[in-house]
């Protein structure tokens, strides 16, 4: 081979194809700023000034933060009213998954629809962690935890949306499909599917191992319905919370149904320990719930 | 006699109907299990109502926990003990009651259930490892504990005592490829290593692991690999790293913990789509580099890999052809259907395929003729005594030229002398990799090194 053939930094090289993907590059590795949070978090001796002020660099990111540590799934009586408080407030961790969630919506390819998309994502990430708090929080997820699942469950969408131009097809064939599992729909057209995609994205920002596995099997319900170990109880938990939060929210809003509570919703049940007969009710409080939340909106 | 429950219609549940209840005197009075002669008697009657024309096999699990004796050496007996009290109730807790639990002696259970299937068994012995490997809190320290399974599937001639030695040997077995894991009696195809950490050691190395997993502790160094011909780079390879609380990991001490405990699923997946993001961000620079990422024997034999790798090309949108997978041989060569089938459809989707280490397995030249790869990575111990051991020097020759005539690209690595050098380009290898080189370096000193070698 010749020199010019081997030599990485001719940029004329670049074939066509990868002159196009190049172009698409925007998909999100993990942001700076989160990785200069887990570098004080890896530091035995943390410095939460110095994380308030990589916050607080971007006004809007400070916002969001702030309002989010505030919200009223948290259940904190005191109203945080710096970044810093917020940081002491929720502690480094779970904070650093609170900043990659506002981050998320950043910094995902966005779309015609795609507001939409995020809004039901953040109003299921947010009824989630309500129903830890109104069912009771176990040991091994908390409200943070559901929340933060709520938010990157979805996040492989907006990537498929990206990479596969039929993809907006598929999706309505998925939700359409009242036996099939959801990623079994996307397999039969695509090689790969969202739930993959978004464990795959979720590790690389380091979330936590349960959080992984519930975005990776979330339209698993066979799993679910076998209530089989070799799924954490903690990723089998989130699952059902997200997806119960998800049917609150379509019966409330009566928007974009889907038909993964015909398939999962009583195995979701009976992971959480709730009856048919307690949804009325349910249903109330968590419309009383999204008024309080987004009230100022 | 015994009492049978009926059968249940769930469509989805896999477990196995035939419930017997044992009598209470036959209960270890510890641990509320049965005791070695209860198991087998029990294992005697359930035989004995099993009817081949009708009903699946009993199935024997005998389970042992990994590393205990090193709980024990490490942190006392009082934490052993509390150890074997917390997964003796996780057992309990996991098997529900799916079949008849037995302690016999020390760190062995076992489990027995009837009218099983060998798919439910699967069910059943993944249930379990998931269940005994969630983590435990000793004290200020946290343990990841993980046990060993060997399952047997009685046949018609199988008296109680032929079938649990048979699910003993197979746990042994289990434990020599590494531990978490079950085998199937008589299943046995791969051969592991054992883990050569002491025990203390071995535990906290885990510990930093799960630590890394969720503060951002894994790097990637990235290893040029240079051709002989003209010095061009032929490619980097990308080589893990782990960071935790002020120390540095190099791969030879956790990968064999991740091993043991199935996180070496997760470090693959992340290293493929962090080398798949690397190539990207190359790429956006002008520089069309290839990255050879390591793939895993559990990686290669989980279900998913395919779509895995199509899932790391869409997240990073890395073009496959810069990808290159390093499969070691033994795994090239292994025979099981998933593996041969994950091989081809990673070749498919288009990632060029190395064949790692090789010379250190069980080779077998001819069968070089059929693997679908373009490079073979000579092993590092040939490298290391090339120049002095005329035996080294006579197999790494003659699988330089073997490989050559086949039309594949030779990479010697672990290069760390001229001399070295010297040798391996004379006798034809294609490119070489290793300290005499070039170290591996981050992502940044890579770009430094990269900007450096531009005219």
């Amino acid at each position: 081979m010749s020199a010019a053939q081997n030599d990485p930094v001719l940029p004329e090289q670049l074939d066509n194809q990868l002159e196009a993907t190049l172009k698409e590059i925007g998909i999100p590795p993990r942001p700076a700023i989160l990785e200069e949070i887990s570098r004080e978090m890896r530091n035995p001796d943390p410095d939460f000034n110095r994380v308030a002020q990589l916050i607080s660099r971007d006004v809007s990111l400070a916002a969001s933060f702030l309002k989010t540590a505030n919200s009223p799934f948290y259940g904190y009586r005191h109203k945080a009213r710096s970044v810093r408080d917020a940081l002491i407030m929720l502690g480094l961790k779970v904070a650093a998954r609170t900043v990659a969630g506002v981050i998320l919506r950043h910094t995902l390819p966005s779309g015609p629809n795609m507001e939409r998309f995020w809004d039901a994502s953040d109003r299921t990430a947010q009824l989630s962690a309500w129903l830890v708090q109104k069912l009771g929080e176990q040991p091994d997820v908390h409200s943070d935890d559901a929340y933060t699942y709520g938010l990157f469950r979805d996040c492989g969408i907006p990537i498929m949306l990206r990479k596969f131009p039929n993809y907006p097809a598929i999706l309505a064939e998925a939700n359409r499909d009242p036996e099939r599992p959801f990623t079994e729909v996307e397999e039969a057209y695509l090689p790969t599917n969202h739930a993959l995609v978004g464990c795959l994205l979720a590790q690389s920002w380091w979330l936590p191992e349960a959080t992984c596995l519930a975005i990776r099997h979330q339209h698993d319900f066979v799993l679910m319905r076998t209530g089989l170990q070799s799924l954490p109880s903690a990723s089998r938990r989130l699952i059902a919370l997200a997806q119960l939060a998800e049917w609150l929210l379509q019966r409330l809003t009566g928007l974009s149904a889907t038909r993964e509570w015909d398939k999962m919703g009583p195995a979701c049940l009976a992971q959480l320990g709730l009856q048919e007969a307690d949804l009325p009710a349910l249903l109330e409080a968590a419309k009383a719930f999204l008024a309080e939340a987004y009230s100022e909106d | 006699m015994p009492r049978i429950t009926p059968a249940r219609t769930d469509a989805f549940d896999p477990m196995p109907s035939h419930y017997v209840e044992p009598l209470p005197s036959q209960y270890d009075s510890l641990a509320g299990l049965l005791d070695r002669e209860g198991c087998v008697q029990v294992a005697s009657e359930l035989l004995t109502a099993t009817d081949p024309a009708h009903l699946q096999p009993v199935a024997a699990f005998w389970l042992n926990i990994d590393r205990f004796k090193q709980i024990n050496d490490s942190l006392g007996h009082q934490a052993g003990d509390a150890v074997l009290a917390e997964l003796a109730h996780r057992l309990a807790l996991a098997s529900g009651n799916q079949g008849h639990l037995a302690r016999m002696g020390g760190d062995e259970f076992v489990l027995l259930v009837s009218d099983c299937s060998r798919a439910a068994a699967e069910h059943i012995a993944r249930d379990l490892l998931a269940a005994m490997s969630q983590p435990l809190d000793i004290g200020t320290m946290r343990l990841y504990p993980s046990v060993s399974i060997g399952i047997a599937l009685a046949t018609p001639q199988d008296n109680a005592r032929e079938l649990l030695e048979r699910a003993d040997q197979t746990l042994v077995q289990a434990k020599r490829l590494g531990g978490a894991q079950y085998l199937f009696a008589g299943e046995d195809m791969q051969r592991g290593r054992l883990g050569k950490l002491l025990a203390r050691e071995e535990l906290e190395v885990e510990e930093a692991l799960h630590k890394a997993l969720e503060n951002g502790g894994l790097s990637l160094h990235y290893q040029p690999i240079l051709q002989v011909a003209d010095g061009g780079l032929e490619a980097v390879e990308a080589l893990m790293r782990c960071h935790c609380e002020g120390s540095v990991f190099p791969p030879s001490r956790f990968i064999p913990v991740a091993e043991k405990t199935g996180l070496i699923i997760r470090l693959g997946e992340w290293s493929l789509l962090t080398g798949a993001r690397f190539v990207s961000r190359l790429a956006a620079d002008g520089r069309r580099l290839k990255v050879a990422i390591n793939v895993s024997r559990a990686q290669l034999t989980a279900p998913k890999f395919t779509q895995t790798l199509y899932a790391a090309l869409a997240c990073s949108n890395a073009p496959a052809e810069l990808i290159e997978l390093e499969i070691t041989e033994s795994l090239f060569m292994d025979s099981s259907d998933i593996v041969q089938r994950n091989i081809r459809a990673a070749l498919e989707a288009g990632f060029p395929l190395a064949i790692d280490d090789f010379g250190t397995g069980y080779s077998c030249l001819a069968s070089l003729k059929d693997l679908p790869a373009k490079k073979l990575k000579l092993d590092r111990a040939f490298i290391t005594d090339l120049a002095h051991n005329p035996r080294s020097f006579a197999i790494a020759k003659a699988i330089v030229h073997l490989a050559l005539d086949l039309g594949m690209n030779v990479v010697a690595e672990g290069v760390e002398t001229a001399e070295q050098y010297e040798i391996l380009s004379g006798m034809g290898a294609t490119a070489i990799q290793g300290f005499y080189l070039a170290r591996p370096m981050s992502d940044r000193q890579l770009d430094e090194w990269l900007a450096a070698r531009e005219p």
